[in-house]
């Protein structure tokens, strides 16, 4: 039954009221019918997208159903929800009012379709084949009322991809046009937040599974080309985001803005229609992007020529570094050829690293300070050239030099608007990649030698590191100290244990200076016990009462008091001897 | 007051007697000497009373002052009014 009225028959909300109407008995509620149908959208769906993203989907859908339920109270499942009061009455009345040419005409939903083929994405596209084959009547109710859903949804649970969802479905849809910048933008944008859950969708098909990885891949790398052009382009009309870019107008640049907006619209076909794609155009991108960054030192060679806005980009670019590159990296040109991937660290780092002077006192500091950053980077470069942080370290170096350059030209407002871009770059690495420090290449390259000289020392330094900590003199004190705190029967503070330490010394030094003076008194020169208990006899210690050996019994431990208290032992010996 | 500035009283304590380091204190000092066998016992046995004295001194001392933290100060007052003690036979001034 179902089946036969999403598949066969036209959609509209008219004709699956009439023939439930029609085919559906008097007696019979409505409710079992409903719970079939939504059962077997359940079932095509899971099968043709294994993800949750379907799922979402389908709460997203359900939810608009009852969205639009409440606009027009003509949908099926709304029926189903207000069945048990009156079903059929209510269908009727439906079929009463509801306009003759219902919003939900197929022609609304054919009007979309060749936007997304040009526009939209691949799983736009596959997303589409599925609606029409579970829910042809629901797909028109979110070009419908986009607005009106977007608000409902973002309460609900899964509102990110929800909501993102709407964006895909909704926005291009209903606002093709003229929403087609905004709509990339705001995909762009939001690649950065919810990459994750954009890729899901897009591999709607089975087959299609593995294409994930890459993608994702690619995403950064679009993403930052992105920002980049749009940063640098100026933020397209609609760009509530972009406010910060747009603060700064440049008469140079607003001609790039044409080209670079369209790489944003013309990569995104190509990125959805078919997926292989879009790593392969991901990666020019990057490489154009790289090609801006290399152009300016001139001798490397890029693949991607036939890019326009690449070579505006760079002609830019050039431009600008033309001005400050006194030196000639020999090294970005292996940084070029190194790959994407640091690339991209690159521009992310280079865009972190301007981030940092830029947010203080950006002109003036970022003037002086990325030149002596550049210059210091300079012979690390030389150092490692074949390694991506070397490569990193090359762009880093050449875009402050830019920059640098822009500033010496004080016309040029080029400085500030890459200046100004880098926020965005950094919120973008942020969001993106939270791989490299910034200065990996100063701080790496510069620590390295240490690291190794560390590595090598610590195991000296190390071994004797211990001893002198052990100086036994100290650790001696510290024992006495110990039966301080033991005896005090309180908590103490660490002073006043450095305290106790402190007059044991004295103690000490005192100490050996009696004995010495009572030794030589005795005309000694060795200490025997009679003066240490003249010592303490003196002290107060012993007294007539209190003998030494009654001391000894007291305080110290058997075997101590075995050698120093004479006893008879066995075979007429006593020990110790007297 | 912080916890980490205070140590608390120590519940266990080595009796053993660090007699290598008390020969190897006096030698130290006083090169041209040397000790009696066993008479480093009681070098170690007048340190426990010192260290004893001074520990039940400078307690009276922080309960005087209300304190329930025995403090660098208490100490000091207990070294000053023992040192001179400990200090008669030779008589050297006795500064901390």
């Amino acid at each position: 039954m179902a089946d036969s009225y999403s598949l066969d028959c036209e959609p509209t909300t008219r004709t699956l009221l009439r023939r439930v109407l029609d085919t559906a008995d008097p007696l019979t509620p409505r409710r079992p019918r409903s719970a079939r149908t939504s059962a077997q959208r359940a079932l095509l769906e899971t099968p043709s997208s294994k993800k949750l993203r379907s799922q979402t989907k389908m709460t997203a859908r359900r939810r608009s159903h009852k969205a639009r339920s409440i606009d027009r109270l003509a949908h099926i499942q709304a029926g189903g929800h207000l069945e048990e009061q009156t079903p059929r009455t209510l269908l009727k009345n439906i079929l009463l009012t509801a306009p003759e040419s219902s919003i939900v005409l197929p022609e609304s939903v054919v009007k979309p379709v060749p936007a997304p083929q040009v526009v939209q994405t691949s799983r736009r596209e596959s997303s589409r084949g599925s609606l029409e084959l579970q829910l042809p009547e629901v797909e028109p109710s979110t070009t419908l009322a986009p607005g009106l859903l977007a608000p409902g949804r973002r309460k609900q649970r899964l509102r990110l991809s929800v909501f993102q969802q709407g964006m895909d479905q909704g926005l291009p849809l209903s606002q093709e046009p003229y929403g087609n910048a905004d709509a990339s933008s705001i995909t762009s944008s939001l690649n950065l937040t919810f990459a994750t859950p954009l890729q899901p969708q897009s591999v709607k098909r089975p087959g299609l599974a593995r294409r994930p990885p890459t993608r994702r891949a690619v995403d950064v790398g679009t993403f930052l080309q992105d920002m980049q052009d749009t940063s640098l382009a100026l933020a397209p009309p609609g760009d509530s985001l972009r406010t910060p870019v747009t603060t700064l107008p440049t008469d140079t640049v607003l001609e790039d803005t044409q080209p670079f907006s369209q790489p944003l619209l013309g990569r995104s076909p190509s990125v959805q229609h078919s997926l292989p794609c879009p790593s392969h155009s991901g990666a020019k991108d990057v490489e154009r992007a790289v090609g801006h960054r290399t152009w300016s030192s001139g001798p490397r060679l890029q693949n991607s020529g036939p890019g326009k806005p690449a070579q505006l980009m760079a002609g830019k670019v050039e431009e600008v570094g033309a001005l400050a590159l006194g030196f000639p990296n020999t090294s970005s040109n292996i940084s070029g050829e190194d790959g994407v991937e640091p690339l991209q660290n690159g521009v992310g780092e280079e865009a972190e690293g301007r981030m940092k002077e830029g947010l203080s006192m950006r002109e003036v500091e970022e003037a002086t300070g990325a030149q002596g950053s550049a210059r210091a980077e300079e012979p690390e470069e030389h150092t490692e050239v074949t390694e991506a942080e070397g490569s990193q370290g090359a762009i880093e170096a050449k875009e402050p030099e830019g920059s640098s350059g822009d500033e010496d030209t004080p016309g040029r407002t080029a400085s500030p608007e890459l200046a100004s871009s880098t926020p965005e770059f950094l919120r973008a690495r942020r969001l993106q990649f939270p791989e490299p420090a910034p200065p990996p290449s100063t701080a790496v390259l510069t620590s390295e030698p240490p690291e190794t000289l560390s590595a090598r020392l610590p195991p000296r330094t190390r071994i004797p590191g211990p001893r002198p900590r052990q100086d036994p003199y100290k650790t001696g004190l510290n024992h006495y100290a110990k039966l301080f705190s033991f005896y005090a029967k309180m908590p103490m503070e660490k002073k006043s244990l450095e305290m106790v330490e402190k007059c044991l010394d004295k103690y000490f030094q005192h100490l050996c200076d009696d004995l010495e003076v009572f030794a030589a008194h005795a005309g000694r020169k060795t200490v025997r016990p009679e003066d240490l208990e003249l010592l303490m006899r003196r002290q107060g210690l012993v007294t007539d009462q209190v003998s030494l050996h009654v001391l000894v019994e007291r305080h110290l431990p058997l075997e101590y008091r075995q050698l120093l208290i004479p006893c008879a032992f066995s075979g007429n010996s006593v020990f110790p001897a007297q | 007051m912080a916890l980490s500035t205070t140590v608390s009283q120590r519940k266990l304590i080595k009796r053993k007697a660090p007699r290598g380091f008390l020969k190897r204190v006096f030698k130290q000092r006083k090169p041209h000497l040397r000790l009696e066998t066993s008479s480093d016992l009681l070098v170690h046995l007048n340190c426990l009373l010192f260290v004893h004295r001074l520990a039940e001194e400078s307690r009276t001392n922080a309960c005087e002052n209300k304190c329930g933290i025995i403090k660098k100060d208490h100490v000091l007052a207990a070294a000053k009014k023992w040192f001179h003690v400990y200090n008669t036979f030779t008589a050297l001034p006795f500064v901390l």
